[in-house]
């Protein structure tokens, strides 16, 4: 008997969930949906493709770091696509994705070598780079802040990208801005993100970069209940209209055209594992369009990181990633 | 008349959870229906995704193992009249402290390597929990607060670890793999999740935690000094001795719980390790009624709900609606009095008619 009421729930489970369409689903890391940035990105990249394609979209919030290996399975099981995010998720995803050589994952942030995952990797760095000049540009105490999650690859490209940004600036305009760094040691917690950004304010720091997912909300409700002359940059998503005025920009990696694109190949019959690496160049990284701050802004620095931008984009400006890197870059000589 | 009585508030260690569980899962039902799902969908998918597969049922019982353990450590606090919210910091630096011995253990064979592992959880958990009975002792500091602390001590100590001096290669906040030796075996094994030996280790515990408070000297003095701590002293027990002593026996089981997670499921430390379960614990022990038995059956029950709830999500429904029925779980448990005399008038009006 109650094997066949198993039997029956896991049909209709099954049915439920898988029609004539590609299903879709998508497993968050333990910051989940509501993040306003990393999570919630990926999340409207599925509902992206949900709206153009033929697709369902189906969502597993992880609740705690050994839930990654269930819920990838059970939604390897049931659906086509799986989206994975984060880099954190990389060990379980290599553990699961090989059983399921049917379905196919989409990776952000990570590598995993299987036919069947197509990694997407960004340049965090350049965009980083952009709103850490634009950052010491703006800062009216000499002194900047970087808050990040935990030290991993992506946030560290952020930090680097961020204090390679604000070197740039000094080296080119004579000046010497300071950047105060912390790690908050979670993804997941917005109040020590803010404690540790009124922390940097009280050293004095004016503008500081959250790279930390939901913590990162901590950043921005700091520079909101700071008041005037305090600004937060934003990351991952476009974070300017949550305290508009109070965040200056925001160092976008559009982690939902990456989905997009992701799902897309496998409607289309195109997908193929391997890895994607998403840049300035191709628009996969940026700087958000500034929509509350940009007055604020002189017209010459605007200028300035137009120039800069090219010489990313270009090759001329190879901004670093890691801390060896960041220890042996040298300023380009550019000419504004 | 009075015999059934006496009957029912003896047994009140079992109505009470089990009739918190049924009102919880009945008014989560009506919040589904509100939200327009439907509950037998998702209970179904609840049951599926914590029974229904050998996958499901391994799952279950990995998250049940620390949780167990969590809860024995925090309910044992509560007999000795202790409020252990450092679970969480004692869980931590016991699978801190056993990680870095097992990755030392490569020479030692398995018969050696896992009982040092576990002994060396356990004293990492109840030295840092000894801190707090101490200061409690020494100098009044209510052990809330210093465990509260500690924990947060203990949070950033191991991130400080596993980011620099015992980072393994790769960038993420994880320590190095512990040696093979100092691994427990798999039991079971169904896809990428498998069944380690550390559920043994659980109900061990609960045995063990049962003998000690209900069956021996030392037991009955904790629970003296946690009843009426004058009077037990009046009566020759010594309060500074026991509460020391009961906060390192918590902070062992803690510390344990901590060394499961590195033996059997991730073999290394890894960032945020932690998690919540030290807090599950005080959820665990309070729906268990701190009883080693009840807590068993607590812990499995905040296991399958929590497995579960995964598989609700597959079915469409958020896993918040978990954290609402956990939520009223507990509240009806807190404020069991109320219940209690619900049902009392239940019974009086049916025996009036």
């Amino acid at each position: 008997m109650r094997k066949y009421l198993v039997a029956f729930l896991a049909l209709v489970l099954v049915l439920g969930t898988i029609g004539m369409s590609i299903t879709v689903f998508f497993v968050t890391d333990t910051g989940g949906l509501g993040d306003k940035s990393f999570n919630d990105s990926a999340w409207a990249g599925v509902e992206m493709a949900a709206k153009k394609y033929d697709v369902t979209a189906n969502v597993i919030q992880s609740y705690e770091q050994a839930d990654y290996i269930p819920n990838l399975t059970a939604a390897a099981q049931v659906s086509d696509v799986v989206v994975a995010v984060g880099f954190m998720m990389q060990d379980a995803l290599a553990k699961v994705a090989p059983q399921f050589p049917n379905t196919k994952f989409i990776f952000i942030d990570g590598v995993v070598k299987s036919p069947n995952v197509e990694n997407f990797l960004f340049k965090e760095q350049q965009g980083a780079f952009l709103v850490g000049y634009l950052a010491a540009a703006m800062t009216k105490t000499g002194k900047v802040g970087y808050v990040g999650g935990i030290p991993i690859p992506p946030v560290l490209r952020y930090q680097y990208g961020y204090e390679a940004g604000v070197k740039t600036y000094n080296v080119l305009n004579g000046a010497n801005v300071q950047v105060l760094s912390g790690y908050v040691g979670s993804f997941d917690d917005p109040a020590a993100g803010k404690s540790m950004t009124n922390s940097q304010f009280s050293e004095g720091a004016d503008i500081v970069f959250a790279a930390a997912g939901l913590s990162g909300l901590g950043t921005i409700e700091a520079a909101k209940d700071a008041g005037k002359g305090h600004f937060a940059i934003g990351v991952d998503q476009d974070q300017d209209y949550l305290a508009p005025g109070y965040v200056l920009t925001s160092a976008m990696k559009r982690v939902n055209v990456a989905v997009f694109d992701g799902i897309k190949s496998v409607v289309e019959g195109t997908f193929k594992g391997g890895t994607i690496t998403l840049t300035l160049k191709d628009n996969g990284i940026g700087m958000s369009p500034m929509t509350y701050t940009k007055q604020l802004v002189p017209k010459p620095i605007f200028h300035q990181l137009d120039v800069l931008k090219k010489a990313i984009i270009d090759g001329k400006l190879v901004v670093p990633g890691t801390k060896e890197a960041f220890q042996a870059f040298q300023v380009p000589q550019i000419q504004f | 008349m009075a015999n059934g009585l006496k009957k029912f508030y003896m047994n009140d260690k079992i109505v009470v959870p089990v009739f918190a569980v049924i009102t919880s899962l009945f008014i989560a039902a009506i919040v589904m229906i509100m939200i327009g799902k439907n509950p037998i969908v998702a209970y179904g998918a609840l049951l599926f995704g914590a029974f229904g597969t050998k996958g499901a049922l391994i799952n279950n019982l990995m998250k049940a193992t620390p949780l167990i353990l969590t809860g024995l450590s925090v309910g044992l606090g509560f007999r000795a009249g202790l409020f252990n919210i450092g679970a969480n910091g004692q869980l931590i630096i016991g699978a801190l402290l056993s990680t870095y011995i097992g990755t030392k253990m490569i020479a030692y064979p398995f018969y050696l390597s896992i009982p040092i592992m576990l002994i060396t959880g356990m004293v990492g958990g109840a030295l840092w929990a000894a801190i707090a009975g101490w200061l409690k002792v020494a100098r009044g500091a209510h052990e809330v607060i210093t465990t509260i602390m500690l924990n947060y001590v203990a949070v950033f100590i191991a991130n400080y670890v596993v980011n620099g001096p015992f980072q393994a290669p790769g960038g993420v906040p994880k320590s190095p793999e512990i040696a093979y030796s100092a691994r427990f075996p798999n039991l079971i094994t169904s896809g990428a999740t498998w069944l380690s030996a550390g559920i043994f280790v659980a109900l061990t515990a609960v045995v063990v935690v049962y003998i000690l408070i209900e069956k021996t000297k030392m037991g009955y003095e904790v629970k003296a000094v946690g009843f009426n701590p004058y009077a037990a002293e009046y009566g020759g027990i010594s309060i500074g001795r026991n509460t020391v002593m009961a906060m390192a026996i918590s902070g062992a089981l803690a510390g344990l719980a901590g060394t499961m997670q590195v033996m059997g499921l991730y073999y290394r430390y890894l960032g945020a390790l932690g998690g919540s379960m030290g807090f599950d614990g005080i959820t665990i022990a309070l729906i268990g009624q701190n009883d080693p038995i009840g807590i068993a059956f607590a812990a499995f029950l905040i296991s399958s709900i929590r497995a579960g709830s995964n598989q609700m999500q597959i079915a469409g429904v958020s896993k918040n609606i978990v954290i609402i029925i956990q939520g009223i779980i507990i509240f009806l448990v807190a404020t069991n009095r109320l219940v209690k005399t619900f049902m009392f008038w239940k019974r009086k009006e049916v025996e009036e008619a």
